[in-house]
């Protein structure tokens, strides 16, 4: 209202821009950004920084600039792509594993039935424990000697004698897969549950009177109206599964030899125990951007359409 | 072409919530039927029983001869329109429409040429790409209709189908409604809870309440020979009015309605039909329009009061109308100029009464 007075146009513009509302914002939201400058944006930046030089601790003295070296070195590195690999499998095998069973246990939770509510309820827990508390209650049921798995497989009469399940190289990677799903399932059960509970009754009621089967009905409605709870559990659970570090540090080191050798693992050996900092942080750098472009792929392609 | 048969037919739900009470009704082929009622009065329940979206506890429901109780919906060829158009989100109106056909394995050449049919006779082929977030609600009811239409059903169910429409289209979608009943020679099941609707639309109309249904009939039955009190207060617009009383002096030819000093005399027609029913009780009912100012009545029809409230209502107004502490509402030409407060007297067109039993709410009339 006061405007008129204004010595130039764009001073005009900038304080319509940025009136009262948007300046009180800005103050009140100063100090959390303050925060977030100081343990989220500046190590971003700082590793960036780091990735650019020959970094090793036990050289303090020499931190030679070296461009982009670390990125080519890392391409040539043989188990570089290993760990590549195992991600690729485990991020695959979960993701996969997750989606099926969320869809199967989401549909079972939409049903009307007896004890639904405690079955709900009791499907949650493994969302609520923490992810080190998992990997070491995992740890016990696939240990060689007092496993639960060995006794109950034992019992059964599946097996003859206690198996060393994390010691082969064959089954490792799906061990840890397993107990990862485990623990991300109610999560996308839930969030598919969401999509389901949101489809209107008469839809089915309008494809029955249109002469649609159960599997009609099914393809025609459900999938469709799942589309976008799918693509979150997708995306999530993808990023998630190549991220993650906890099950592998726990359970079995990236062994045996290399077969849960994954790529957070290998930034960690990298970083923590070679002590090469700058090699590290340019690993880091490329797991954050195929995280990045596999979240806009999944969008893009999903996404679509909805 | 379809003749529709409920015999005895009752629908309880597992929870014991009795939705529908010994229904019996025969609907003709190619008739149009309103199922009209309040929510929660059965009549969304009947039409899913007739499609096969309900199971049905006792008795039996019949197309022409054949008893369906167990048929799917997919095995009774009928089409149902939904109050909330039930369009496939995900699907382009085209397949929308076609949905049905394709679920029949109708060829694909015919769908085409039915669906472009039924788009064109509804306005709607310039759409048939869009999908249904992308259309107006009145587009909308029209895609739903064409997936009904495109199907050629022996019977056509609609559940509230211009409930979710404004006022204006409502009654446009009225009038075409009633054209597609006439294109389409076929039977047509319609419920609503807007009597308007119903008295436009239908051949007969099915009142029901609390499951059961209180009176079966046309259009001008169901208004001018109201059954009972339940019936009488459901039809109308204000509804009508009620004093209860006593007939006084019935000798089989002449009666008298009396309420404190209020007295009319009424007609012999209605006299004849009460017999000797001295002192009796009843429930005196006057349809707001069946009163006139300007008639200077004769004794023994008139009604005096205080004018406690006046409603403009555009051709005519509705008149608030203070009985002795009783409020009544009637309905007078907008030509009428009255205060607040102001002593009115109306004269009341006595042939046109109705008498209700007071305690059963059952007419004494027909």
């Amino acid at each position: 209202m006061t405007d008129t007075v204004s010595p130039s146009g764009r001073g005009r513009r900038l304080r319509q821009r940025f009136g009262y509302d948007e300046r009180n914002a800005a103050l009140f939201l100063a100090p959390v950004m303050v925060v977030l400058m100081g343990v989220a944006v500046f190590p971003i930046l700082y590793s960036l920084y780091l990735s650019f030089f020959r970094i090793k601790l036990t050289r303090p003295n020499q931190t030679p600039f070296v461009w982009f070296d670390n990125y080519t070195d890392l391409f040539s590195n043989e188990l570089f792509w290993v760990s590549v690999w195992r991600t690729v499998t485990f991020s695959v095998v979960s993701v996969s594993a997750i989606a099926v069973i969320a869809l199967l246990v989401s549909l079972l939770l939409n049903q009307e039935f007896r004890g639904r509510r405690v079955l709900s309820t009791i499907l949650l827990i493994p969302w609520a424990i923490p992810y080190v508390a998992n990997a070491l209650m995992w740890k016990w049921i696939y240990d060689s000697g007092y496993g639960a798995l060995n006794g109950l497989l034992y019992q059964l009469d599946f097996i003859d004698k206690y198996m060393i399940w994390l010691g082969d190289q064959d089954k490792t990677i799906f061990l840890i897969a397993n107990a990862f799903v485990w623990k991300e399932v109610p999560l996308a059960t839930i969030l598919l549950l969401v999509s389901l509970k949101a489809i209107p009754a008469d839809l089915y009621q309008a494809a029955r009177v249109d002469g649609a089967n159960i599997w009609q009905r099914f393809f025609h409605i459900t999938l469709p109206a799942m589309k976008p709870g799918f693509m979150l559990v997708m995306i999530y659970e993808t990023m998630m599964a190549i991220r993650h570090f906890d099950l592998f540090f726990i359970l079995t080191e990236g062994g045996p030899g290399d077969a849960s050798h994954v790529l957070s693992w290998h930034i960690y050996v990298e970083t923590f125990r070679n002590l090469s900092f700058g090699s590290g942080a340019a690993m880091s750098y490329v797991l954050a951007l195929v995280t990045f472009a596999l979240s806009y792929i999944f969008i893009r392609t999903l996404g679509r359409r909805i | 072409m379809a003749r529709i048969r409920f015999e005895h037919v009752e629908k309880k739900y597992s929870n014991g919530f009795h939705a529908v009470k010994d229904l019996n009704l025969d609907i003709q082929d190619k008739e149009f039927i309103v199922l009209l009622g309040p929510s929660g009065c059965g009549k969304s329940t009947t039409l899913n029983m007739i499609a096969g979206l309900e199971d049905i506890s006792d008795g039996a429901l019949r197309f022409d001869d054949e008893i369906v109780n167990f048929a799917p919906p997919h095995r009774r060829d009928v089409a149902m329109v939904f109050q909330s158009y039930a369009l496939y989100p995900h699907k382009s109106v085209f397949d929308n429409i076609g949905f049905g056909l394709k679920m029949r394995k109708v060829p694909r050449d015919e769908i085409e040429r039915r669906v472009r049919e039924a788009a064109g006779k509804l306005e709607i082929d310039h759409l048939l790409d869009r999908r249904p977030s992308q259309l107006s609600g009145g587009q909308r009811q029209r895609v739903a209709l064409g997936r009904a239409m495109v199907r050629e059903p022996a019977a056509f169910l609609m559940d509230e189908p211009l409930s979710n429409l404004d006022a204006a289209l409502r009654i446009s979608m009225r009038a075409e409604i009633k054209e597609l009943h006439r294109a389409m020679q076929t039977t047509f099941v319609y419920v609503t809870h807007d009597q308007a609707e119903a008295l436009t639309l239908a051949d007969r109309i099915v009142v029901m309440n609390d499951g059961v249904v209180q009176q079966i009939g046309t259009p001008d039955d169901i208004y001018e020979r109201p059954k009972n009190t339940f019936v009488a207060s459901f039809l109308g617009n204000p509804p009508i009015n009620y004093i209860d009383g006593q007939i006084e002096s019935t000798d089989g030819s002449t009666a008298r309605f009396r309420r404190g000093d209020l007295a009319f005399d009424l007609p012999a027609s209605i006299a004849a039909k009460l017999g000797s029913s001295h002192g009796r009780e009843v429930r005196l009912g006057i349809r707001a329009e069946d009163v006139d100012e300007t008639a200077a009545g004769a004794a023994g029809s008139v009604i005096r009061g205080k004018v406690n409230s006046i409603l403009p209502v555009g051709s005519d107004q509705f008149l608030g109308f203070d009985l002795a502490g009783q409020e009544l509402f009637f309905r007078v030409g907008k030509d009428l100029a009255h205060n607040l407060g102001d002593d009115v007297a109306l004269s009341v067109d006595l042939n046109r009464l109705h008498l209700f039993d007071k305690d059963s709410g059952e007419t004494l009339l027909w």
